[in-house]
């Protein structure tokens, strides 16, 4: 017998319209455990002050500045072209999708050399307000970024857990880059 | 329904993740020293020149590299290290002259303690009057090791420090001072009357000039062979 798929209210979002929580739940809690693993990593691991440097740039941490910035970047344009997937901004286009998968792919590969230098070199640190905040940030966003990853692999998530998701790896980021990049710079 | 492109993108950046670690596992140059300075110098070499490796040859003739290596980790004729120590448990500053070496470790609030010491290729050993001992070695252009005071280790990674930031002291009658000050301006420092430890007043290391109930003290950079 089917059931019409009644409007209820935030009582129970997840059993409306044929949606399922539970790979949603599940895929938090890998997401979860993946920026866990990463802390423990970070603590645990005797950061060796050295990784391989990235050439053509002043410094390491220059490298890692404009690595990030190109992150960064690409985010905006994951921002921009996700917004107009949910028609929030006038913009359409069969680009669009491509451009969001491969900007997306793009700016992860390129973080990939970044937080790998941050956790081999440098680890997870607490001995300041910026430097734990920056810490907590960059194993956020790995995990944030699996729990998206795992939401995309299903048609039947319910529709706000995509958006959930993108906006947590994007807060992850934005917070990564000015605890990190912003201060680089600018302070 | 079900789709794999989000799998495929996943698993790439895991394998990216891994070829970082790898690739900067076999590069990096080995952390502590106590192995004597030959198999650091051996495995920095294959590090150093991953190039050489792809071409084969150059990697099968260790001992120009592992000399070049060698040269690469020794410190400089003179050099000042200071950063904060890992958990935030106090400042760090070694001062390296030729192959005397000075140290000192301080909390900011009452705990500090003054090394010295020799340099041995890239390795530091310090001690203390009280029997602290500090242990270092460079890694790059950090100085990486960790002190042993009051039975608490505490490790470290600090980078070169380019003036005014440095380590500073002060010598009167009673009283000893120490500062490190850091790159960031940030001072952290003790100052020491008989057995009393308090918080270092303020130092301007451009006019290093501090009065200490009514006396004027100089403080003066340390190089690393003074008397401490």
């Amino acid at each position: 017998m089917a059931t019409i798929p009644v409007p209820a209210p935030e009582a129970a979002p997840a059993e409306t319209s044929g949606t399922k929580i539970a790979p949603v739940v599940v895929a938090f809690a890998i997401g979860t455990a993946v920026s866990i693993g990463l802390g423990v990593y970070g603590r645990l691991h005797t950061p060796t002050g050295y990784a391989v440097n990235i050439s053509g740039f002043s410094s390491g941490p220059a490298a890692k500045a404009a690595l990030a910035s190109v992150v960064m970047l690409l985010a905006i344009v994951q921002t921009v072209t996700a917004m107009a997937i949910y028609g929030r901004i006038r913009l359409r286009g069969a680009w669009l999708n491509p451009v969001h998968r491969w900007s997306g792919r793009l700016a992860i590969l390129i973080s990939v050399p970044v937080a790998v230098h941050c956790l081999y070199a440098l680890g997870f640190q607490a001995y300041d307000g910026r430097v734990i905040a920056h810490s907590i940030f960059g194993c956020f966003l790995y995990g944030a970024f699996v729990f998206k990853m795992l939401i995309l692999t299903r048609d039947d998530s319910p529709g706000w857990a995509l958006p959930l998701a993108g906006g947590l790896v994007l807060s992850g980021l934005t917070a990564l880059w000015m605890t990190a990049v912003l201060y680089f710079f600018f302070v | 329904m079900k789709h794999r492109s989000p799998l495929l993108t996943l698993a790439a950046v895991a394998v990216a993740f891994a070829v970082m670690f790898t690739v900067n596992m076999l590069a990096s140059p080995p952390g502590s020293s106590s192995t004597g300075t030959a198999p650091p110098a051996a495995q920095t070499t294959a590090s150093a020149s991953p190039g050489s490796q792809e071409t084969g040859t150059a990697a099968a003739s260790p001992s120009p590299s592992a000399t070049k290596s060698a040269d690469d980790s020794k410190f400089p004729e003179k050099v000042v290290y200071a950063g904060r120590a890992e958990d935030g448990a106090g400042a760090i500053a070694v001062a390296v002259l030729g192959t005397q070496a000075a140290g000192y470790f301080c909390d900011g609030r009452s705990v500090e303690s003054w090394f010295r010491g020799t340099v041995t290729g890239s390795d530091i050993s310090l001690k203390s009057k009280d029997g602290a001992t500090l242990q270092a070695s460079l890694d790059g252009d950090h100085l990486k090791g960790s002190l042993r005071i009051k039975n608490e280790r505490v490790r470290f990674e600090i980078d070169e420090a380019k003036k005014p930031a440095g380590l500073y002291r002060a010598r009167g009658s009673q009283t000893t001072i120490g500062w490190i000050v850091l790159e960031d301006g940030s001072e952290v420092g003790v100052q020491r009357t008989g057995q009393d430890s308090t918080p270092a007043p303020e130092l301007d290391p451009q006019n290093p000039q501090v009065t200490v109930d009514g006396t004027e003290l100089d403080a003066a950079p340390v190089n690393g062979n003074e008397d401490l």
